[in-house]
């Protein structure tokens, strides 16, 4: 492989002597925040119907659930933003997210031997940069048009780092791929292995033979044939055509050390063709004459965003809807294998520098891989295995991500783009562009695996197992 | 960008306040928009939902799968 060798630490550390490396300060804090809230929630553990689905859709209420919330949906007002679908209000639970923002960040400067108190104003500053965003994004036309968070997150750093300037003292606070590392840790909980099986068979075959076939094919095609001259931005762009879009292209971002511009790129892409495919699929499959429930297959398989294949699904039915959502919920499951595959192969494979000491290739792809990875699957396994458990403990899992930790991924995630906005200068992301290809790549790799996909579709839901899926 | 920057500064409120205060509850009212909003607010559907554990309703295990699957039809 005679790809371009990079440097491991593409992003200077900020270690202080003493301090601990940046990926195993996310990973001991993103444990910590699960186990933490794992605790939390097994302490409100019903005292009746604990194992009831019916009683607990959503998993066990975590008490930690009222100290986190988003800025909710709005019309006309982003005064509405402080209220939720039932009116009470969420302002005093989005103030505490900004808090556990702040917290994270400043434990990881702790961690990292640096001085908590000298980063604090500019903490608090990227905390309400990324209150901004979340308000700019829950604009009802942006929310159900599935324009997510990071988009507007990069926008508003992007347009405060370019038109006011960053000043020193917020500078030396920006701490993005801290964040995003932390945020990935801890979203290894919501990755559950044991959602693999839900579809059984006909579900595995859609999501598992053509997602890695289009990824390494789109991947190929980027590096040989477009001759893109960055590999990671054509893994990112690949990951997230071929995997669940935003938040696989972050995960295979971070695996492969993607620079800040070719992640932002991605996700344009991403979330640009996922508004098209929303709208336009759904008719598309009624045109073609599809059975429904292969059409829905296929929507899975192929959309990028979870929430915008619910909302093509449900278009067709609503059992289209559930195959849909649940297709997608399996590829989705893919994110930690995928990461980890990505990671080994660019520390062992893409990263090595030919002209170097000889080393051995194990001792060569440890040194260089993103020991934070290994967090997210420590996360990912202890909580599917408890999952996985029986009915009580899958409920104790649902509770703990949906009440706490799926939200404070999100505000990590989300402070983690505005950080990247504020470092990116508008000129750095001409040269990304290069020329359109990477436009190309995502359009020939989407067109591959909407074919393929549909063809697994037919093939599984359309055929093998017709009988088993017909109502 | 050669403006200075109170110029850059009043340029990008003024921008933001008209796309989020006038253009988009603009749309918001017009036909078709208002359309696909309402149908998703009806059905509870979260679209902007980036990963399953962000949906409104977990996704449910078809009926089906509880059947026995056997292969060809």
């Amino acid at each position: 492989m005679s790809g371009p060798v990079r440097s491991a630490a593409r992003s200077p550390s900020r270690r202080r002597p003493g301090g601990l490396h940046e990926d195993a300060a996310a990973t001991l804090i993103g444990l910590a925040i699960v186990a933490m809230a794992l605790a939390a929630t097994w302490t409100a553990q019903p005292a009746e119907d604990a194992g009831s689905r019916a009683a607990h859709p959503k998993g066990w209420r975590s008490p930690l659930a009222t100290t986190i919330e988003r800025p909710q949906s709005w019309a006309d007002s982003p005064l509405e933003s402080m209220r939720d679908k039932k009116g009470r209000g969420v302002a005093a639970a989005v103030l505490m997210g900004m808090g556990w923002v702040v917290a994270v960040a400043a434990a990881g400067t702790a961690l990292g031997g640096r001085s908590a108190v000298r980063e604090l104003p500019g903490q608090l500053a990227i905390a309400a940069l990324t209150c901004a965003a979340w308000v700019l994004s829950a604009q009802k036309v942006i929310h159900h048009y599935n324009l997510e968070y990071p988009l507007w997150a990069l926008s508003v750093g992007l347009l405060v780092g370019n038109v006011l300037g960053v000043p020193r003292w917020l500078a030396r606070s920006l701490s993005g791929e801290f964040l995003i590392k932390t945020g990935l840790v801890i979203f290894g909980a919501e990755v559950l292995f044991s959602r693999l099986l839900e579809l059984g068979l006909p579900g595995v075959m859609t999501s598992w033979l053509v997602t890695p076939v289009v990824l390494v094919a789109t991947y190929w095609a980027g590096v040989k044939l477009l001759r893109i001259p960055s590999r990671s931005l054509c893994m990112v762009i690949s990951a997230d055509l071929s995997v669940c879009g935003v938040s696989a292209a972050i995960a295979t971002g971070a695996a492969c050390r993607a620079k800040k511009e070719e992640l932002s790129l991605a996700i344009g892409l991403s979330l640009f063709f996922t508004v098209i495919m929303m709208v336009a699929m759904p008719p598309a499959i009624r045109w073609l004459g599809l059975d429904p429930i292969v059409g829905a297959a296929w929507l899975g398989g192929t959309i990028d965003a979870t929430g915008a294949v619910v909302a093509a699904g449900e278009a067709l039915g609503k059992e289209a809807g559930e195959v849909a959502a649940t297709v997608k919920m399996i590829q989705n499951s893919m994110i930690g294998v995928i990461a980890f595959a990505v990671a080994v192969y660019w520390a062992g494979w893409v990263e090595r520098d030919a002209g170097g000491p000889r080393t051995s290739l194990v001792a060569e792809a440890w040194r260089r891989f993103p020991k934070f990875i290994l967090g997210f699957l420590a996360a990912s396994i202890v909580c599917s295995w408890i999952f996985s458990r029986s009915p009580e403990a899958a409920l104790w899992v649902d509770g703990t991500i949906t009440g706490f930790t799926s939200r404070l991924r999100g505000w990590l995630f989300c402070a983690g783009f505005v950080c990247m906005g504020l470092q990116t200068n508008f000129r750095e992301l001409a040269p990304v562009l290069s020329r359109g290809r990477p436009l190309l790549l995502y359009v020939g790799g989407q067109l591959l695996n909407l074919a393929l996909t549909l063809a697994m579709a037919s093939l599984t839901f359309g055929w093998l197992f017709k009988k088993a899926v017909e109502p | 960008m050669s403006e200075p920057r109170p110029r850059r500064l009043a340029i990008a409120t003024l921008a933001v306040v008209a796309i989020w205060g006038g253009l988009l509850p603009a749309l918001l009212r017009s036909g078709p928009v208002a359309r696909h909003v309402a149908a998703m607010e009806e059905r509870g559907i979260d679209p902007a939902a980036m990963y399953y554990t962000e949906l409104d309703r977990l996704p449910a295990r078809p009926a089906w799968i509880e059947r026995r699957l056997t292969l060809w039809p």
